[in-house]
């Protein structure tokens, strides 16, 4: 009676109106569920949009109105961190660009709105990277610290430098060079996204609408980690049905074949559409139709699981077996197998160590000095 | 034996999970009708004092907190897990709860006329707090002050009052009787003990209070009395210091403080005598507030 299911927190996504039905103690569990995505302002948002959110008990409105306050809150400090960030290093690089969760905020477009990400990523040419490390460094950014594994693995076969955190601030930047890892072999050349970054409303270079949804199916389905995979495909649900440009989904296909990614492509609008009835038009569909993988029935195994609000109180059957299965295969889009093997290795002793002795055996403890 | 208790704590509940003896028995102590087995109470967090994992749970133990399935800190010695639970539940609603622009202060109140004791630690303030409490004023919050946006209206959060070093020894002279939570040793504070308010203050946890004075205390042991008049600005500057929430408030957060100073008394005072200090502020500061 008061339990709650994965399918119940997507159904109260897509169609709101079901928010009527639920219990108190159903209400308690969804919102830890929520919180625990980063999902309570974008649901929020998305009840006030569609008239239900006056309606709803007053214990799920402070919820909700706590978390919108926290989600302005924190896209005004972006806006802010934008502004200094680019008065620094715009000069200094050839060009410098805001992606995903910042460059949402910073456009003015409703994926932004009701949006939290724990860090600013940016992208700026390969060259400038040592320059811009070194410039925030007298901003008072400092390297986050990783283990010297973990640096090595940035340095040699990523798109991106170890993040680093403001020391006064606590905001945290990562900086790219690609939006995929080049030991992938499938790191596309950056000039076909460079070609299509706009100035948003306030000034600041983020990517247009469609290389925007282009990048943001690209970190979702290219990629072992999916933890977040329930909020980003809400981002490229709103991406797609929000889009007012005439041009955007043929730029969409035109960008997705140039830099490699159709099979992506046909992932992101296939659990879009699934999860929230997202429209894709029927030229694309058809366009996609010859990237329609052969393994599909096991991708349909792993995705409708792994694009869920996972949380103890909300978990598909076979959860753990999805997320292991997505784990591997992220692994293997990523690193030859030489490579993935001798990495696995390194991070396979240090989590058996944890295991055996653990989870914290590595860290001191924050009273003792 | 792990158990599953609910806190209610107005305006805030949550349901707590612990598998460490000293939690349970300290929150029943501190807490008593406050704590009830969980059941099917409505919460507003969920939040765990639990062991950690592997083989190092038989040789130096260690506790760690969770909020939902959000680890914000790293674990600690497990002596101290009553205390850490504690600064758990401040951490949860600091990092969540913005209805209310929440000052790190004391609170107390005598009818329904407040006074706000901001300090760092050292000044004394938890024990000023322990007496005022235990001698005709209520509690409304130790480390907390909930104060409704743009009013001097402040919500009660009632929670026991976490004394330090050597005011462990002083508040167990002074209130032998006191409900007293074990000792946690070494902490970032220092030792650490809980105190649990008097009846009287569980019993008005309910009951919001009117505002009238912000009074800084610092206990000097060579100094009688003496009270400052605090200038406005330097009072609401340091009020930002102590507003845990301002910049996430940011607007609201301003007006509220602004409209606050401006019509409340503001005070420093330096003190080595507790009774003086509450004969000033029954014979002064509620007289004038």
């Amino acid at each position: 009676m008061d339990e709650i299911s994965p399918e119940l927190i997507t159904t109260l996504y897509r169609s709101p109106n079901t928010a009527y039905k639920l219990s108190l103690l159903q209400w308690q569990k969804v919102i830890l569920v929520l919180r625990h995505h980063q999902l309570l302002a974008r649901y929020q948002q998305r009840f006030v949009q569609k008239g239900v959110f006056d309606a709803l008990p007053e214990y799920c409105r402070r919820h909700f109105r706590n978390a919108k306050v926290i989600a302005d809150n924190h896209n005004l400090h972006v806006a802010f961190e934008a502004r200094e960030l680019t008065t620094t290093l715009i000069k200094r690089t050839e060009y410098f660009i805001f992606l995903k969760g910042a460059s949402y905020s910073l456009s003015n477009h409703p994926v932004g709105i009701g949006r939290i990400y724990s860090d600013i990523d940016v992208l700026v040419d390969a060259p400038s990277i040592v320059n811009v490390e070194s410039q925030l460094y007298d901003q008072g950014w400092l390297s986050q610290p990783v283990s010297d594994y973990d640096d090595r693995y940035y340095r040699k076969w990523a798109h991106e430098i170890p993040p680093m955190r403001q020391s006064t601030r606590g905001t945290i930047i990562d900086i790219h060079h690609n939006i995929v890892p080049p030991i992938s072999g499938r790191a596309p050349d950056v000039q076909a996204l460079i070609n299509e970054v706009i100035k948003s409303p306030e000034g600041y270079f983020i990517l247009s609408p469609a290389a925007m949804t282009l990048h943001s199916l690209v970190h979702l389905f290219f990629n072992e980690d999916m933890k977040r995979g329930f909020r980003d495909l809400i981002d490229l649900d709103i991406l797609m049905s929000t889009n007012t440009d005439t041009n955007y989904w043929q730029t969409l296909a035109r960008l997705a074949a140039e830099t490699g990614f159709e099979l992506e492509l046909f992932l992101a609008c296939r659990y879009t559409h699934l999860t929230f009835g997202t429209i894709i038009p029927e030229k694309i569909n058809e366009g996609l139709n010859k990237y329609k993988p052969k393994n599909l029935k096991l991708l349909d195994f792993m995705f409708s699981r792994i694009l869920t609000p996972e949380h103890p109180y909300a978990r598909s059957p076979f959860f753990s077996l999805a997320e292991l299965m997505v784990l591997l295969r992220g692994h293997w889009l990523k690193m030859p197998l030489h490579i993935l093997t001798y990495h696995l290795c390194a991070k396979g002793f240090i989590s058996l160590t944890k295991m055996l002795l653990g989870k914290h055996f590595f860290e001191r403890e924050v009273d003792k000095t | 034996m792990s158990s599953h208790f609910v806190l209610d704590l107005p305006p805030f509940s949550f349901a707590v999970h612990s598998d460490i003896a000293q939690v349970k028995s300290n929150l029943s102590i501190i807490y008593e009708q406050c704590l009830s087995k969980r059941d099917q109470q409505l919460v507003d967090y969920e939040i765990s004092m639990v062991k950690s994992s592997g083989i190092r749970r038989f040789f130096r133990p260690q506790a760690r907190f969770m909020c939902d399935q959000n680890e914000p800190f790293k674990p600690l010695d497990f002596q101290k897990s009553y205390a850490f639970l504690e600064w758990g539940m401040n951490w949860t609603v600091t990092a969540y709860e913005v209805q209310h622009l929440i000052i790190h202060s004391a609170v107390l109140a005598k009818g329904d006329k407040a006074v706000l004791f901001p300090a760092p630690s050292g000044s004394g303030k938890s024990t000023l707090t322990a007496y005022l409490a235990f001698n005709g004023w209520r509690l409304l919050s130790d480390e907390m002050a909930l104060i409704i946006p743009n009013t001097r209206t402040v919500t009660p959060f009632v929670r026991p009052i976490c004394l330090k070093n050597q005011s462990i020894d002083i508040t167990k002279d002074l209130f032998p009787d006191g409900k007293f939570s074990d000792i946690a040793k070494d902490t970032h504070k220092g030792d650490v003990i809980h105190l649990s308010p008097p009846k009287t203050s569980w019993d008005a946890h309910k009951q919001n209070a009117e505002l009238v004075a912000v009074v800084f205390p610092n206990y000097r042991a060579d100094t009688d009395l003496q009270i400052y008049q605090l200038d406005k600005s330097q009072a609401f500057m340091q009020l930002v210091e102590n507003a845990v929430n301002y910049s996430v408030l940011r607007n609201i957060g301003f007006s509220t403080l602004t409209n606050l100073i401006e019509g409340i008394q503001t005070f420093e005072i330096f003190h080595n005598n507790l009774s003086d200090v509450q004969a000033f502020l029954e014979e002064e500061v509620l007289v004038n507030g």
